[in-house]
């Protein structure tokens, strides 16, 4: 458990915020008027933490704390503006309902295109594609194109070829509840086993009880700084009471 | 910039599987499929055909395979373009997901493109095979200066990248690019020797004592590619050109192949190239955050 996969040191993130919508070139060709348009936002403020081999860690806070920022940054999807995040293997993040699938596609065309987006060469997207389709549960569908599945059939076969690409990390954003209940199950014994191989995840959930369930430790983010950091049964009672404080208060 | 490349080649086997992608949705839900891409530029010769020879009433023999060969690689040139602008913007949602070196859209878009011009040019060299051996055009389709011909893909390929690199970047911060772009490819087309031949540019200017406009005109790196496929692929045709006003059209062969203009056009390219590569790099981590 001792082993680091994500090593995150004073985070720094801000976004600049644009109160018209327009990207256009006249925001940029009249600067005068740019600065009443433009407002820089810190979403994340200084985040330190570990993610350990193994170790499932769970993100909570309001939203707009700053949780799907901090993934995207571990997943390398934006460059942070100051603080350091060093990842040691793969991470793989769970797309949300068929995010990079292309509709006119079979499903078969889209799970070899994604495996290779998530990091894996062609052959080895290859040899996988009789796992994820197994996994997937979509059986002779998976020849037919993309736009004439349903939204969990989506789902679950981006789930399942999240899972199957040998990922060291596995980002986790609100996307567990998406299958039935029995696919459900399938992914947490899935994802169990994938703890025990050594694989580590970062969980964002709003669903209390799937954190309690699975993560080891909880890290309660706000106004883009760590509240409180610790087992999730510490965490969560004064997380839920922050959030229902200020409706209990009279 | 050599780490940047480095990543690339990391990843060029998405790169290709991108390329794949892109041929396959195109034609996906269509019958005649990659038919249609050609098409396009059968019409447009047809017409540009009728229009030069029986309306303008110009004497050259052949008219359409000199169109044809300028016209395919502008079509090239025209529709990788307009393709580059949505090729970033179109994939936002999938970038905020998910890392992998950003060039690969707009480099995918440009692959993809120049997949169809080659497989167009075969099918040129079939019209080419057909005219010459139906109605006896004097030109053969294969002549030494054929292995020219790989030389004006590369610098083509290296232009066609090189602003798809910028209009795709800029594109995604302000849209107007796009219409910039539409515009701009409208306009070149007629500034562009397509429809009709360098030399009458160079006749028409040199008679108002204007050579250095002639220049100018080819500072345009597809004004020059154009005429060199023209010299390249139909080199020993016979055009008719008028040589001054008030004076009778004359038929002649082609000017001879510019080296100056040519070499100026691989520089336009390159520079265009490496500088387009280094504002994508420069703007790419910021697509995902656009205000």
């Amino acid at each position: 458990m001792s082993e680091v996969s994500v090593s995150v040191r004073d985070l720094h993130k801000s976004f600049e915020l644009s109160h018209t919508g327009a990207a256009s070139l006249k925001t940029t060709l009249l600067w005068w008027k740019r600065k009443k348009n433009l407002e820089r936002i810190d979403v994340l403020r200084g985040v330190s933490f570990d993610l350990h081999r193994g170790e499932c860690l769970s993100l909570v806070g309001r939203n707009g704390a700053g949780k799907s920022t901090l993934l995207a940054l571990v997943a390398r999807v934006y460059r942070p503006t100051s603080g350091e995040i060093e990842t040691h293997g793969r991470v793989a993040p769970l797309l949300e309902l068929g995010a990079g699938f292309h509709p006119d596609l079979s499903g078969q065309e889209n799970v070899v295109f994604n495996a290779m987006m998530l990091g894996l060469s062609r052959k080895q997207a290859n040899e996988r594609l009789d796992q994820i389709v197994e996994f997937s549960g979509l059986g002779r569908f998976i020849s037919a194109p993309v736009r004439t599945y349903s939204s969990g059939m989506q789902a679950r076969l981006g789930f399942a070829v999240a899972i199957n690409v040998d990922a060291d990390v596995l980002i986790v954003d609100e996307v567990l509840a998406v299958g039935d209940i029995a696919f459900e199950h399938k992914c947490f014994n899935y994802i169990e086993g994938f703890r025990s191989r050594g694989g580590s995840i970062l969980l964002v959930t709003h669903n209390l009880v799937t954190i309690e369930k699975f993560a080891d430790r909880t890290l309660w983010l706000q106004d883009g700084l760590v509240a409180k950091e610790g087992l999730p049964s510490e965490v969560i009672p004064y997380y839920r009471q922050a959030m229902e404080g200020p409706q209990a208060a009279p | 910039m050599r780490a940047e490349l480095k990543e690339l080649w990391r990843f060029r086997e998405l790169l290709w599987a991108m390329v794949e992608r892109e041929l396959r949705i195109r034609y996906k839900n269509s019958l005649l499929g990659f038919f249609w891409s050609l098409l396009n530029p059968l019409v447009t010769v047809l017409v540009i055909t009728v229009v030069f020879k029986f309306f303008l009433q110009n004497g050259t023999n052949n008219y359409s395979a000199y169109v044809l060969a300028a016209y395919l690689p502008f079509m090239f040139f025209q529709v990788c373009i307009m393709d580059s602008a949505q090729s970033v913007l179109g994939a936002v949602p999938i970038i905020k997901k998910v890392y992998f070196p950003r060039e690969i859209l707009p480099l995918s878009n440009v692959i993809a493109n120049f997949i169809h011009f080659l497989l167009a040019l075969c099918v040129y060299f079939v019209y080419l095979f057909v005219l010459w051996g139906v109605t006896g055009f004097a030109t053969s389709p294969f002549t030494w200066k054929i292995f020219f011909l790989p030389v004006l893909l590369i610098v083509n390929f290296a232009l066609a990248a090189g602003v798809s690199f910028f209009v795709s970047a800029y594109n995604v911060f302000y849209e107007d690019v796009k219409y910039v772009v539409g515009v701009a490819l409208y306009l070149m087309f007629f500034l562009t020797p397509v429809m009709y031949f360098s030399e009458t540019v160079y006749y028409a200017l040199k008679a108002k004592g204007m050579v250095w406009a002639y220049y100018l005109y080819h500072l345009n790196p597809v004004a020059t590619l154009s005429t060199a496929y023209r010299k390249t692929l139909v080199p020993t045709g016979m055009i008719e050109v008028k040589p001054g006003p008030g004076q009778a059209p004359v038929q002649m062969y082609m000017l001879d192949f510019d080296w100056t203009l040519f070499w100026i056009a691989v520089a336009v390219s390159l520079v265009l190239l490496v500088t387009g590569y280094a504002a994508f790099n420069k703007l790419k981590w910021r697509f995902v955050e656009r205000p």
